[in-house]
């Protein structure tokens, strides 16, 4: 008990340490880049004057040390800044982005769970079968076709073609979530890789666990063959599985510009393309940020997760 | 439960002709035996004869591309097995009550609903209380490494009990178990068999054989002999040189797992080359003890000092030679080694990262110290899945010995190896400290046979060294009271090779 929560605290401190090592490095990233942001801002035509003015109206003239402590002090408000282009706050301009992203991320995840470990644990059911064989060569095949073309294909085939949900969710702006129909395609297109990562490693820990000492002892004493699969080997499968959803989810919410792109929708993604391409770097920083802090998150919640499905990792720790 | 005349019974399984072939190589050739109910028929014979083969036959379970003929006669219903390795049947991502609890209600499925769940919980501590392991419900929510070895051998025969089968197939319950776990284990397969239950015991403790048995058939090449296999023996002391000046020592040695805790004050002393043996059932704390000297454990408080210095708990604070001053050998010597690279290499590796040897002399060293344990070049270039357990542990021997260590920490490194191989095994070690190239040897065992061979013993229960001394006194007149049952207990059972 005590040795778990003495892991779980040593766990959540090493998060700690990551957070403030992703602030630190997206401050140091911003420094080194040539120039700074007055420079950005004033384009193609730089007038030294205005450079100038811009820089001290937004107290770049400071000494770096600063103007770190001024924004990480802002950050612990969640203050990330205001944005160059627009003026507005940078937090607001992320909440903005983050409805869509989330709208995207949770309907795939919710899928993505049981088509994943629904198909690993299908193909492992007899190594080399008839389904196993169908099951991993279509995972495999959907595996090597990259998501823009996947969604290209799908936007011919079901919107163009068939006519049967929206090409892409232009003119929903931020009424997307009553349109559900918009977000079909786009779920799609982000669900075909994931599944067919997850699905495999399910597979392969079934296999192993299946051959395992202990799932035989298990049938021995006769458990019925569902019971045995999904009770006893299942929670040894997912221990690489939970690691690899982490990597997934993290990918979700952190920017799948491409498929945003392509459908049109106003996520992160966007919002990162966007800053990017008109230099404000307040919101580049923001999101900097937000992406290191979900990402540190989200692997806090993996190992976790792994250390309750391998508890004897502990032990080599 | 009413006296039955169990030889007037008929048999419940019957084998009989039982040919199994695997690519060509005959593994078991006309083996016939009958099971009674309420009696215990031994299957012995050495490591290779077929007993498993013959045992998991009763199962209906045969080796992967086996061709079988003849007859296996089982009754309706399940057959228990009890494992070799209880670990490796129990579940490691599962509680123990998981498995537990979902035969107890394969059991109860003739009672109305509402009543099921706390009719196979019932069961579930009873069939605990039976295998004498605490039936408070606590144990059930324990994850199987958190148990010592001999309650995970006490967990697996509470799942054949509340299986309620008529057959039960136990395989080598006993190896690798202290004296006192040994006798528990006989006593709940007596008391098995004395419920109406026809029990096959695969063992090669002649010991145990000649206690529980009722019909011995001995296997050997996968044919039936009469005669049984003559232990070998023939061990020699190991150390015997005079106390020197004190290598490791030890001081109110202090350590718990979680809230647990495991080891009491421990204090002890171990002189230039000396050797000592830490006995005690399992679960006294001894692997704990020799984590700590070792460094795996590095949550404990007390002193251990390294000839007077002072050693950091854990193995990362610890600087390259104090590494290499304490060196470890784990009981699974399978697991101790990678098994994609060869063993030679992984044992210069040793000289190469402690030592800072040069790989090509690193290397030099590794093969002639393996081949001085019996391990030639051509063997030692293999990967380790080519070797036998013995042949691995003297591959672990002559790598813990290559970074020169003041003390070499021996982590019951015999229990799992047949009489040959250990024998064999503790040979070589006492030749490691004659010779000088281990200073002092920490020998953990449960195994009074072997802890015989050391200088002086510290017996421990409970986390507490309870007795320490010559071993001659020790094991001749014990003082403390554990240390006179665990003396009993060996006697009664025998040390393999007596």
């Amino acid at each position: 008990m005590s040795a778990t929560g003495h892991r779980v605290a040593r766990r959540l401190l090493l998060g700690g340490a990551q957070t403030a090592a992703v602030v630190l490095l997206v401050f140091a990233a911003t420094e080194a880049l040539p120039g700074d942001a007055a420079v950005a801002l004033a384009g193609d035509q730089p007038d030294p004057a205005r450079i100038e003015a811009v820089r001290a109206a937004m107290h770049l003239d400071r000494p770096p040390l600063e103007r770190l402590l001024v924004w990480t002090a802002g950050l612990l408000h969640g203050d990330l800044g205001v944005s160059l282009t627009s003026g507005r706050p940078v937090a607001a301009a992320l909440a903005d982005g983050f409805g869509p992203t989330l709208l995207l991320a949770v309907p795939t995840v919710l899928l993505l769970v049981p088509a994943g470990i629904g198909l690993g644990v299908l193909a492992a059911r007899r190594e080399g079968g008839a389904v196993d064989r169908v099951v991993s060569a279509v995972l495999l095949s959907l595996y090597a076709v990259p998501e823009f073309a996947l969604g290209a294909l799908l936007v011919t085939v079901f919107a163009l073609r068939l006519g049967w949900f929206p090409p892409t969710a232009v003119g929903y702006g931020t009424e997307l979530a009553s349109h559900p129909a918009a977000l079909v395609l786009p779920v799609l297109a982000l669900l075909a890789r994931p599944v067919c990562s997850l699905a495999r490693l399910v597979r392969a820990g079934m296999l192993d666990s299946l051959a395992s000492p202990y799932v035989a002892q298990a049938r021995r004493c006769g458990l019925s063959r569902t019971r045995v699969r999904y009770a006893h080997a299942l929670p040894n499968a997912l221990a690489p599985a939970a690691q690899q959803l982490a990597r997934t989810v993290d990918w979700l919410l952190c920017g799948v510009v491409v498929v945003e792109a392509l459908f049109v929708v106003p996520g992160l993604g966007t919002v990162l393309m966007n800053a990017v391409a008109e230099r404000d770097l307040p919101t580049v920083q923001g999101l900097a940020v937000v992406f290191g802090l979900v990402t540190v998150l989200l692997n806090l919640g993996a190992d976790l997760v792994t250390h309750r499905l391998a508890p004897r990792t502990e032990v080599a720790a | 439960m009413t006296p039955v005349h169990a030889a007037a019974q008929d048999p419940v399984a019957v084998i009989e002709g039982l040919r199994v072939e695997i690519g060509g190589r005959l593994v078991l050739d006309g083996v016939g035996l009958s099971l009674r109910p309420g009696r215990i028929t031994a299957l012995t014979g050495g490591s290779g004869s077929g007993k498993t083969t013959v045992g998991l036959a009763l199962l209906g379970e045969y080796p992967d591309g086996s061709r079988v003929t003849g007859t296996v006669r089982v009754p309706q219903g399940l057959i228990g097995y009890v494992p070799q390795h209880p670990a490796a049947v129990l579940n490691p991502a599962r509680r123990i009550g998981a498995l537990l609890r979902d035969i107890a209600r394969g059991r109860v499925r003739h009672l109305p609903r509402s009543r099921r769940r706390a009719a196979a919980r019932e069961r579930v501590l009873d069939a605990l209380d039976r295998v004498r392991l605490p039936a408070d419900g606590r144990l059930l929510r324990r994850f199987p490494h958190q148990l010592s070895g001999g309650q995970q051998q006490r967990v697996a025969l509470a799942q054949v009990l509340l299986l309620g089968a008529r057959v039960v197939v136990a395989d080598e319950p006993t190896t690798g178990q202290d004296p006192l776990t040994k006798r528990g284990v006989v006593d709940l397969l007596a008391d098995v068999a004395r419920q109406g239950i026809a029990v096959l015991l695969l063992s090669h403790d002649t010991g145990v054989v000649r206690a529980l048995a009722d019909e011995v058939v001995v296997l050997r090449d996968g044919r039936v002999r009469d005669a049984g296999p003559a232990a070998a023996s023939g061990r020699a002391p190991l150390g015997g040189a005079g106390r020197g000046d004190a290598v490791l020592d030890v001081r109110s040695l202090v350590a718990r797992h979680g809230r647990t805790p495991v080891l009491d004050r421990v204090s002890l002393t171990v002189g230039a080359g000396e050797c000592l043996a830490v006995a005690g059932r399992s679960g006294s704390g001894k692997t704990t003890l020799a984590r700590c000297l070792s460094g795996l454990h590095p949550r404990h408080a007390g002193e251990v000092r390294l000839v007077g210095q002072p050693l950091p708990p854990g193995l990362r604070d610890r600087s390259r030679s104090q590494v290499a001053g304490v060196q470890h050998v784990f009981q699974d010597a399978k697991a101790a080694f990678d098994e994609y690279r060869p063993v030679a290499d992984q044992v210069a590796r040793t000289a190469v990262r402690l030592r800072g040897a040069a790989p090509a002399v690193a290397r030099r060293e590794a093969l002639a110290l393996l081949s001085a344990l019996g391990l030639p070049a051509e063997k030692a270039a293999r990967l380790p899945a080519h070797l036998s357990g013995g042949e691995l542990q003297r591959a672990a021997l002559a790598r813990a010995a290559l970074a020169r260590p003041r003390v070499l920490v021996c982590d019951e490194i015999t229990s799992g190896l047949d009489p040959v191989a250990r024998d064999a095994v503790l040979g070589l070690l006492g030749g490691l400290l004659r010779s000088g190239r281990v200073e002092a040897l920490v020998l953990i065992t449960h195994d009074l046979g072997t802890a015989a061979l050391a200088d002086r013993i510290a017996v421990m229960e409970d986390g507490r060294v309870v007795e320490s001394g010559a071993a001659g006194r020790v094991l001749g007149a014990p003082e403390h009271a554990f240390t006179r049952e665990l003396v009993v207990a060996e006697e009664t059972f025998g040390v393999p090779g007596d």
